[in-house]
Formats: structure tokens, sequence, C-alpha cells
């Protein structure tokens, strides 16, 4: 049935009041004197993609475990559709989650680990097969279900780990760096497969990782972590573009932190760094500075540079070069200038 | 070449010596067990069935060893849910004075089983249950059990920790999650804890002798009482029943948790 304007209207007024999914109020969370986690806040809004993102020990996967309830936060407080969470168990919240291990039941097959939510949670057991089915489909493991886990390859177990944490429809799913074990090919596949599915649910995801790339690729929204505080949360192409500080900067993309005038950081994105036997061919540029090709190191689809500028204290900044017919161009201890525009330059306040 | 031959031929003969250290009791009594003579003789003097008919029509060789079974099963029945939960809350839990609690559990098992048995004879006897056979099993029980606890830690440290929380966000109580999760995952050292001791019980012999008087002896008493008076060829028909015992529940295990599980869990 088609609603009428004017209650898709109220609708739509309804769902943007009661939009966010999970809030984080000032959480603090100490382990022998030691934060874990510094007064962490922040809101999800519901069906959101969020990646937060942080080198090891930078306080994720313990944010992540206050949100599952495995522990509790020293301080503040954590609500999930508005209701305040902090003395509800896990096993009460309607949360799914991928384990960084996978955590399957070694003792079940496929679909008994998938069935295993909706026994707990008390499903008619009349439609647990039909559901369990439609699930191991979405993950496209259909036919799978009377293997044993052992008897799956990992990127089977891992679907096999999504159907689970999934089948029950949670309010919030939990990714806690589930694709770090992977090798490459199959890590790419399956953080298509993650957006793939979230997509088609429209459930609200909160996934930890330490890698880039897969945050970039996967998110609606990140949250760059650093020694337990939370540095900046953005969509993807923000968090690139206007990196909260330093830290950031450098953590996602390449980047060249160049002299600090007064005080605070400028960097320059590798990427924006123009490279060219002399000056004349960066017209365009509006500045121009002389080094020397410390090393180039060939990685396929591009060549990375070291160039050490004599004129910024030699220092060594690092420029791509995608232009595959150059590859070869410039080898190590050639002259060569560098440019870039003062727009690309990005400033941080110390 | 000749160096590593001259090592292979020494491993052999090494291999074959130890094997035949280990199996020779075993052949020997096995032989002797077939004689048809009246002495315990190997290699045995003919072949027969004799002596295994002779104690199969034994009333008091088949009573003693129904007690013995008795005291068995009540043994690995107590055993189980206790050797169990502290098997698992020593693997899982950082326990405050661990390692003493290990120590303590392995203190019957330390100190001269005559020691733990004249205590136990004591602590019975002033209980005024001596003379009867339930608590052989649970002696049997009380000293054996750090079999059993290694039996499971072996298997419950080996677990996953993430595998209970697993359970937690799939909307498993934590009753639940014991009964789904955590006693299926230790279910291989449980089962072999528990066959280890019942044959542990079986061949208890110590224990039983300062607990048991002459009307409610275990059959490894009833067979040290009648090598005090002449060692006839059915005593090493009865060894030969209990060697088939301990191999019904070596295959037993294998059948039930694979053998590589429990080698690995020593």
């Amino acid at each position: 049935m088609m609603p009428a304007v004017d209650t898709k209207a109220d609708f739509d007024n309804a769902a943007k009041a009661d939009t966010i999914a999970v809030s984080v109020k000032d959480v603090d969370m100490v382990y022998d004197g030691i934060h874990a986690v510094r007064s962490a806040s922040f809101d999800l809004e519901t069906g959101k993609f969020l990646t937060i993102l942080g080198p090891s020990g930078s306080g994720k996967t313990t944010l992540l475990r206050l949100i599952a309830g495995f522990q509790r936060p020293t301080r503040g407080e954590i609500f999930i559709n508005g209701a305040a969470v902090s003395t509800v168990p896990p096993h009460r919240r309607s949360i799914g989650m991928v384990f960084q291990k996978l955590a399957l039941f070694p003792h079940m097959t496929a679909a008994e680990n998938v069935a295993f939510p909706l026994k707990m949670r008390r499903t008619d057991a009349r439609q647990i097969p039909a559901r369990v089915e439609r699930y191991l489909d979405m993950v496209r493991l259909g036919g799978y279900g009377a293997r044993r886990v052992h008897e799956l390859s990992g990127g089977q177990q891992q679907r096999v780990a999504i159907a689970r944490a999934l089948v029950f429809e949670p309010d919030l799913l939990l990714l806690d760096e589930p694709l770090a074990a992977l090798d490459r090919k199959l890590r790419e596949e399956m953080q298509l497969e993650f957006r793939r599915i979230q997509r088609e649910l429209g459930v609200t995801t909160i996934n930890v990782t330490h890698d880039q790339r897969e945050a970039l690729v996967v998110s609606d929204e990140i949250i760059v972590m650093n020694g337990g505080e939370i540095l900046q949360k953005a969509q993807p192409a923000d968090t690139y573009r206007k990196p909260a500080n330093a830290f950031v900067a450098n953590f996602i993309g390449v980047t060249n932190f160049l002299d600090a005038p007064q005080g605070g950081t400028r960097a320059i994105r590798a990427e924006r760094v123009q490279i060219a036997p002399t000056h004349a061919e960066l017209s365009g540029c509006d500045t121009i500075v002389d080094g020397i090709v410390a090393d180039a190191i060939f990685e396929g689809e591009r060549v990375v540079y070291e160039i050490s500028v004599a004129s910024m204290g030699n220092v060594l900044l690092r420029v791509f070069d995608h232009d595959l017919a150059a590859h070869g161009q410039f080898v190590a201890g050639t002259a060569v200038s560098l440019g870039w525009n003062a727009r690309d330059v990005l400033y941080f306040n110390p | 070449m000749t160096a590593a031959l001259s090592k292979t031929v020494i491993l052999w003969i090494f291999v074959a010596a130890v094997l035949v250290l280990l199996s020779a009791p075993t052949i020997v009594i096995l032989g002797a067990s077939f004689t048809s003579g009246n002495i315990i003789t190997f290699p045995p003097d003919g072949f027969s069935f004799k002596w295994y008919a002779k104690i199969a029509a034994s009333r008091d060789l088949w009573q003693a060893f129904l007690r013995s079974v008795y005291v068995s099963a009540i043994c690995t029945i107590v055993a189980i849910p206790v050797g169990t939960l502290a098997g698992i809350a020593l693997a899982k839990y950082a326990i405050r004075f661990e390692k003493s609690v290990q120590i303590y559990l392995l203190l019957p098992f330390t100190i001269p089983l005559i020691g733990s048995a004249i205590g136990l004879m004591l602590i019975f006897g002033e209980a005024r249950i001596l003379g009867q056979l339930w608590p052989v099993g649970i002696a049997c029980c009380v000293i054996n059990l750090p079999f059993m606890i290694w039996a499971v830690t072996a298997s419950a440290a080996s677990l996953d920790p993430d595998l209970e929380l697993a359970a937690a966000s799939c909307g498993a109580p934590p009753l639940s999650t014991f009964l789904h999760v955590t006693l299926p995952a230790v279910l291989p050292g449980v089962i072999s804890g528990a066959l280890l001791m019942f044959i542990l019980a079986l061949n208890e012999f110590l224990v039983s002798l300062l607990l048991t008087d002459a009307r409610i002896v275990t059959l490894p008493v009833q067979i040290y009482n009648s090598i005090r008076s002449i060692i006839t060829p059915d005593l090493a028909a009865i060894s030969v029943v209990f060697i088939a015992c301990a191999v019904l529940a070596i295959a037993l295990l294998d059948r039930l948790v694979g053998l590589e599980i429990f080698l690995k869990s020593k």
C-alpha cells in the first residue's frame, strides 16, 4: 500500500525523532589505573555503518566490548535505541557480533551455529529451519548447512559467523576485526560482502579495524581513535580530506609533514605532490622545490619516490607516480623538481 | 651412510627392547591363563579355557568383581561433576590462590597411598560408615581426582574465551552458555577423565584393602587373598579379565573422543 503524501511526511518525522541507534556518553574504561578508553562520546544514526579505526592499543576493541556488554564502563553511559544499557547483561541486548577469531561453536554444524541464537531467543521451533536457510542463502552458503565448522574454508566460516550474528535480526551488529586474519584478496572480497549485506538489511553496524583501506571502503562514518581517545568522527571522504589532526593525517593515507612555521604542523598528501625533471613542467604549482631521488619503490600500479629536499633540511618527501609509461624515469640520485599548490596543504594547530 | 645405518639399527634395537619390556607382563599373563596344567607357568603347558570356566563359575570372584564395578561407578559418578567444575574453574578463571588450590588438589595423590588410606579409614570409622561399599568409591574418587581435573583442564585451557561471549551475544544466559557451549567443548576431557577414574577405581587395591572387611572385599583384594594361599592359573585368567576391561575402556575412548585428543590432553 502506498502511503498518502502527508502520512509519509509524518513517518519521516517520526523516524528522525528516533534515529539515534547508539549513543556513547562520556565513557571511561580504566584497567589498573590505565585509561583504555577516555571520555569517549559519539552518536550513531540508525542504519549507518560506522568503523572505529585505530592502531592496536588505541582502545577501539575495548569500546566495542563495552557496547556489546562484555565489560561495564568505569564511568559514563551507553544508550542503545535510547535506553541506558550499563546494567543490561550481553544476552539481553539485541546485538549480533562477529568475533576476531569468529568463535563459531566447534561441536555444531553451520546450520546449528546459525540456529543457536534463535533457539536461545525462543523463536518458534517450526520457523527456525526456514530462517536458518534464508540467512545461509543470504551469505551465499545455501546447501552448506550440514557441514561441520572445521569442514569449511576460512571465507565460509566468516559467512557462517555473519549469518549467526544477523539471523535473530538484532538492533545492532558489531564486527571485532573479523577480517584481520584473512589474506588480502579474501579480505577485500569480504569487505564488499559486509557492505552488501549491511545495505541489504539496513542493520546499524559498528566495525573495528586497524586497516585504513577497509575503513574507507565499507563505512558511512569513521571514528579514529588513539590512546583511548576519539580524535575524529566524520564521513570517509571528510576524514581523508580534512583530517582533524596530524595523527589522523598520518594514519589514513600517505602524508608528508613539512616544517612548522608558527608552531603548528603543515602537511601535504603524497598524491598532491607533482614530480618532474625540471621546474618548467610544474608551471601550474605555486610551490616548487628541488630534490634528489633517494629511493624509487615499484608497487605495481604506481611508483613511490622518496625525495630528499635540501632546502627543507633533507626531509624525505614521498611522491606517487601513476604514469606507467614514465616508470623508471627517475632512479636514485636523479635531481628532480617537486611542486604542489598551497590549497592542498593541510594545517594543524599545535 | 654406515653411520646412518648403525644409527637406524641401534634405534630399532632400542624400540624393540622397550616394546618387549612394556608388553612382556601382559603376554606372559595372557599365555599363562590358557594353560591346561595346574600351576601357573609360561610358556603355558597345553591350551585350554578351563581356568576361565573356573573363574566364571566362582561365586566369590563374581561378587567381588561386581563390588569393584559398583565402587568404580560411585567413584566416577562423583568425580564427573566435581572434577569437571574444578577443572573448568582452574583453567578459565584467575582464581585467588590458584597455585595453592592446585597443590591442595594434588595432596591426596602426593602423600603415600597407605597414608591416605589410613587417614580415610580413621575418618570413615569415626563417621561409622566403615564396612559399607560406597565410601570406598568416595575414597577412590578423592585420591584419584587430580587425574580427572587434569583431563578437564587440558580441554578447557584450549577453549577460546570468546566462545562464551559469542554464546552470550546469541542471547544465551549463563547457564545455557555452560550447558550448550562450555560443556560440549570440554566433553573430550570429561570422557577421558571419567574412563580413567573408572579404571583406576577398578584396579584400586590398597585403599580397598584398608576400607573393606571380609564380607565386602573388592576384586583386587579378593585376588590378593587368594595369592596368599596358593597361586593358581585362575589368577592369570582374572588378570586377563582386568586387562580386557582396560582395553575396552581405551576402545570406548577411541570411539567417543578419538585417541589423539586423549593423548594430547595427557
